[in-house]
């Protein structure tokens, strides 16, 4: 007897409402057991693909619906999300917003509950899921005091202790450290090799590489013919390499014998360290090791315990983790011209939104955007106007290839026109592109990984 | 412990704390609850800024009463008569019966206060009955929402700082209040998507702990609403007389089944451990 697939989509059309254009278009498409990554620019549909497997689209999201779309033999239009929730698990991309529940224990229970299983049987499914993702030891903490890998790890764990035939994960690895996002790949690899279908879209293929399993690029809405991993290999090319380093200039900021941390208590200890102008600094290292108290420290947000912070004379930019704290303009050029809005006219700003491929959405609320759409647009709001030090943290969060290219090409100019950039990043192909000197932070310290070169 | 034994150990000390404005039974109240949240609250739980508060509504109500009620023979000060509603005779007994009242305030809070400090929110809304448990569920999600809505205030109010956003008037904090409400929609919505992922809403649900009743939540649901029930019992047919400093200033009368009504309300320290 043939098993039938997971998941069976065919002539499936959808619009969100009030939209001007399908945002899904698909032929045909069939998926068994076994891994498959989702892949395609920002705004491509990879977000509304996810949500038709287990019937955010249109249930939740609303809009019109054609065509068949068959999930474990229920069909997704006549059958509501949390019916399907007990065939098909969903990870979103935000873990700080999948926490139902304040202890971790009871946050992963709630799937549990929600389906009606005896309580009798959840302590059993609640430690192996906590076992399984490798958080066993927090099973008593309070979400609030994880870190972002953590958290992430949470949720997964949250779905994982429903038994879905089918798990989707929306960008997973977005905010995890190297550690964090092998320990997740690892997981999604034992889940795959069990019988379980698991579809995951995910910009940093390079670290879900090792993964054997099938492609599905998507462009403008539609699945692109399955491509091979050496294809999707080639997605994931090398970023512009950066311009020859020249020896920089004078120091634009400096931190001197500087403890720093968050609610008073020392994070960071003994802090000694500078940036120049023309120079990009890239601080690295894991999950909660201090790379965005560092960053805020230097942005003069954080007032260090002891030491000292010096910056020089000019504009201080900082891009946050989440892009929305910036966003909240009725458009993307009303957001940037506000950032310039005491400087002379130019036409940097146009220029920063075509650099970035904002030209298109400039005049488009910024909170219509996909989330790899919003970072670039937070990153033209703040880099806009040449400031002296431009601090970014996690910028290529979310962001697909030619997005990231793009954010090098405007570093690399910034750089050219005098900046000192600091980046926050997991990003190791960013840190390659454009980084003239690493930094480690982790275990209460910041360390210089790569000595100053000279031209 | 069992939440709602706890709720009705919470409220039998609210019933004893409001049925009589005796300050030694009130007093009794509060060092029974005290003792309560000292034994019991929960870990990096800090008990200062509920002492602040009391402090202060103390102090207010010490205040109110002294400058506002001129009644008695003890006076200590007269303010000019022409000073509007304060001006007049500061007396004793007014100050007695202001922090009489005070101390019938902090006794209720204090009481109330091993609910959210002894308690995690969702075994409070676990201990709701089944028929309002999704309701329940709902609310504590919402209350989880709270913190996430300050650190999105801050990291806003962050970014736009970083901006040149330098608020001088009024009308410029919706630079702030706008994006905060709408980043706090939005996380809502998020989150119902998510709850919706996981089955919120399938149909009935089942309870990860069910309540169970040791030996302890029982003693402890007995003796207090019994105490309660003894001490209002006691008040109406007046074994457990009232005090007022009006008209004669007097020393509380104190009558030792209420003393010991009030004491049975400190059983859950002695019978719960953390």
């Amino acid at each position: 007897m043939t098993v039938p697939p997971a998941v069976s989509l065919t002539r499936l059309t959808y619009r969100y409402p009030g939209g001007q254009a399908d945002a899904l278009d698909v032929r045909d498409l069939r998926i068994g057991d076994g891994l498959i990554l989702v892949t395609g620019d920002s705004g491509s549909g990879k977000s509304s693909l996810l949500r038709v497997f287990n019937g955010l689209v249109p249930h939740f999201h609303g809009g019109t619906i054609g065509g068949s779309a068959l999930v474990c033999g229920h069909d997704v239009n006549t059958t509501a999300t949390r019916v399907l929730a007990t065939e098909v698990g969903f990870v979103f991309q935000d873990p700080e917003l999948q926490s139902v529940y304040p202890t971790v224990e009871r946050d992963v229970a709630f799937g549990l509950e929600n389906i009606a299983v005896p309580p009798s049987a959840m302590p059993g499914r609640v430690a192996e899921a906590l076992e399984r993702t490798g958080i066993a030891h927090l099973r008593d903490r309070a979400v609030a005091t994880l870190s972002g890998g953590e958290r992430q790890r949470l949720a997964l764990a949250g779905v994982l202790a429903m038994q879905p035939r089918v798990l989707v994960l929306d960008e997973p690895l977005s905010q995890l450290d190297e550690d964090g996002a092998r320990s997740v790949v690892a997981i999604l690899e034992a889940l795959a090799g069990s019988g379980t279908a698991v579809i995951v879209a995910e910009h940093r293929l390079d670290q879900l590489g090792v993964l054997g399993g099938r492609v599905l690029a998507m462009h403008g809405g539609r699945v692109v013919d399955p491509v091979s991993r050496a294809a999707a290999r080639i997605i994931e090319a090398p970023m512009t390499p950066a311009a020859p380093y020249t020896a920089p200039s004078s120091v634009a900021w400096q931190l001197s014998g500087v403890a720093t941390g968050p609610a008073r208590t020392p994070l960071l200890e003994g802090i000694c360290l500078e940036g120049r102008d023309s120079e990009v600094v890239a601080l690295v290292g894991p999950n909660g090791g201090g790379k965005t108290t560092l960053l805020r420290t230097i942005a003069g947000l954080l007032v260090p315990l002891s030491g000292r912070v010096h910056r020089e004379p000019g504009r201080v930019a900082f891009l946050p983790q989440n892009p929305m704290a910036l966003l909240h303009r009725a458009t993307v050029a009303a957001e940037v011209a506000w950032t310039v809005r005491g400087d002379p006219p130019s036409g940097d700003a146009a220029m920063l939104l075509a650099e970035l491929g904002l030209a298109h959405l400039a005049h488009r609320d910024p909170r219509d955007l996909s989330s790899g759409e919003r970072q670039r647009a937070a990153i033209a709001a703040v880099l806009a106007g040449q400031p002296r030090i431009a601090l970014l943290d996690e910028p290529t969060r979310g962001m697909d290839t030619t997005a990231r290219d793009a954010l090098c090409r405007a570093i690399h100019r910034l750089r050219s026109a005098g900046s000192s950039i600091v980046i926050a990043t997991h990003d190791r192909n960013l840190v390659a592109a454009i980084a003239d000197r690493t930094v480690a932070v982790g275990a209460g310290a910041a360390r210089e990984l790569v000595p100053v070169a000279v031209a | 412990m069992n939440p709602r034994a706890l709720a009705a150990w919470s409220l039998s000390g609210i019933t004893v704390a409001l049925a009589s404005g005796n300050p030694v039974y009130r007093a009794l109240v509060v060092l029974c609850s005290i003792n309560v949240l000292v034994a019991l609250r929960r870990p990096n739980v800090s008990l200062r800024g509920l002492a602040i508060a009391l402090v202060i509504a103390g102090l207010i109500a010490v205040t109110v009463t002294t400058l506002a009620s001129h009644t008695g023979d003890h006076a200590f000060l007269v303010l000019p008569a022409a000073i509007p509603v304060v001006g007049g005779a500061l007396t004793v007994e007014a100050a007695l019966f202001g922090a009489s009242s005070g101390l019938g305030i902090a006794a209720a809070v204090l009481a109330a206060a091993p609910l959210s400090l002894v308690l995690l929110p969702n075994s409070l809304v676990d201990a709701l009955p089944r028929a309002l448990a999704r309701t329940g569920a709902a609310i504590g999600t919402a209350l989880n929402l709270i913190p996430g809505i300050a650190r999105s205030a801050t990291e806003i109010r962050d970014a736009q700082r970083m901006r040149g956003w330098r608020p001088r008037r009024v009308r410029e904090w919706p630079d702030l209040a706008v994006p905060v409400v709408l980043t706090a929609l939005e996380g809502s919505i998020t989150l119902a998507e998510a709850m919706e992922a996981r089955g919120y809403g399938s149909g009935a649900r089942t309870h990860y702990s069910d309540m169970v009743w040791r030996g302890a939540d029982i003693a402890v649901c007995a003796v207090a609403p019994a105490a309660a029930v003894a001490f209002v019992g006691l008040r109406i047919v007046g074994v457990i007389a009232d005090w007022y400093p009006f008209p004669d200033l007097s020393v509380p009368p104190i009558n030792t089944f209420g003393v010991a009504c009030c004491l049975a309300l400190a059983t859950p320290a002695l019978v719960w451990r953390r």
